[in-house]
């Protein structure tokens, strides 16, 4: 008797694990789907931090993923395993766990942290920081730099 | 009376536990209470552990880097000025997008930005999360492109390794991640985020101290040198510049150099073997024709 007991415990542990492998979650703070497993290919969308999206395949450091209706790659430098999925699996326990969330997104470093350091701290040179966070390179200024000096396209082979 | 758990099942808890997900041991408990296997001081006690277990050593997430990041170079450029010139700003930030898209981490929180510090002397930064700042003195001091990308590889490969957030003391970050009950958490009152905020600034502290006085350890530079070359070499860059400068640094520093760089950076010599020694062991990064990249560099250069 015991012994079922715990093949229904492994069973849902089993069941559980895929359902947790098959979604990851945007740790940037917008990520790219792309056409192609390339950093140059097309985006075919955008999701942004915390999104979740289901994954189909991987190769090599790209995923193939689903999100919404569309369908694409992403980088796994971009996303995390999804963890809190597990509650649409127990939904009694939903209510609970999207709780847990709240809690943990409390802690740690926050914006809310930021904000109460650079408070404590006005001399801080936040506004340079802003400025260089809008240095950026346009991918298509970026594809052509790399091809007028015989590089090779980042990210494409590996 | 005490139930005891078959070894399989304990088996699989103890699975859990090491690969830290308390939600998954919670899924096992719960199964394990309702079937009557466990009692219910018994799954308690093992949901405890395991979301104990899993917030002590929870790392710091990418958007967490991203914050410390921002607030370390916050700090720096309180020292330095930035670099205002365009063209120049632009062109680093393509060979630092270039070398940064090859790397093993190319995607972080909000990216990779290359800013230029109006300085003569010779450093180069990475702030968590990847700001680098490079001074105009260091620039200067690249022969080509191969050079600026050698330089721009090693720092994107301290954010790679997260060499920054590893230089803050664990206690304080053990704190700030879980010191908070989970009740208390829910809405951060004014003592909890002046806490953290707290936290924070020892946090941001501790990168800063690293990265301007004393320097990483020698085995974080040479890995950085390491992962450096893999990157330029994945791109098309010679990996071979690595050591040029490096050499050139080497010499400046025999020479007496003891600022900025040279201060962080001591034992240049040993580093540059040590580099070599890499080079030699890829025998494969045989030397490429630049010309091209050394034609737009010469272009860049002042």
């Amino acid at each position: 008797m015991r012994g079922k007991c715990w093949l229904i415990v492994v069973g849902l542990v089993l069941v559980a694990s895929v359902a947790m492998a098959a979604s990851v979650k945007v740790v940037t703070q917008q990520a790219a789907i792309r056409q192609d497993k390339r950093f140059f290919a097309p985006v075919v969308a955008t999701v942004p931090y915390g999104g979740v999206m289901q994954t189909l395949a991987r190769e090599g450091d790209w995923l193939r993923v689903q999100y919404g209706g569309a369908q694409g790659w992403i980088h796994v430098s971009a996303v995390e395993e999804q963890k809190l999925e597990l509650s649409s699996l127990m939904k009694a326990k939903a209510r609970e766990t999207s709780q847990d969330e709240v809690a943990l997104a409390g802690k740690g470093f926050t914006p809310e942290v930021e904000k109460a350091f650079r408070a404590k701290n006005p001399q801080m040179k936040y506004d340079l920081v802003d400025r260089i966070e809008t240095y950026r390179v346009p991918q298509e200024d970026l594809q052509v730099f790399v091809k007028d000096g015989w590089l090779r396209e980042p990210g494409g082979a590996s | 009376m005490t139930r005891h758990w078959s070894p399989l099942a304990a088996a699989m808890l103890g699975l859990l536990f090491l690969i830290g997900c308390a939600t998954m041991v919670e899924m096992g408990t719960t199964a394990g209470y309702e079937a009557g296997v466990i009692t219910k001081q018994e799954k308690e006690y093992y949901d405890r552990r395991a979301l104990e277990t899993e917030s002590a050593v929870r790392p710091m997430n990418d958007r967490e880097e991203y914050y410390v990041g921002r607030a370390v170079a916050a700090t720096v450029l309180g020292s330095y000025r930035l670099y205002q010139d365009d063209r120049l700003t632009r062109y680093v930030n393509e060979v630092g997008q270039a070398v940064a898209l090859s790397s093993d981490r190319p995607l972080t929180y909000r990216g990779y930005h290359f800013a230029v510090l109006d300085s003569d002397e010779v450093n180069a930064l990475a702030c968590p999360g990847g700001t680098i700042l490079i001074t105009r003195g260091m620039i200067n001091r690249a022969r080509n492109e191969e050079e600026l990308a050698a330089i721009l590889a090693h720092e994107v490969a301290h954010v790679n390794h997260k060499d920054g957030v590893n230089a803050i003391q664990r206690s304080r970050w053990v704190q700030a991640a879980a010191s908070l009950g989970a009740d208390a958490a829910r809405q951060l009152g004014r003592g909890e985020l002046d806490e953290l905020a707290s936290l924070f600034e020892g946090s941001v502290g501790d990168v800063v101290k690293t990265l301007v006085v004393n320097g990483y350890s020698r085995t974080q530079e040479l890995a950085a040198d390491r992962s450096a070359m893999i990157f330029m070499a994945r791109v098309g860059y010679d990996p071979n510049a690595l050591t040029d400068y490096l050499g050139r640094l080497a010499k400046e520093q025999g020479a007496g150099a003891h600022e900025g760089f040279f201060a962080t950076h001591p034992g240049m010599a040993a580093r540059l073997t040590e580099a070599q020694a890499f080079v030699s062991a890829n025998n494969r990064w045989q030397r490429v024709n630049h010309q091209l990249r050394d034609q737009r560099f010469a272009a860049y250069r002042r």
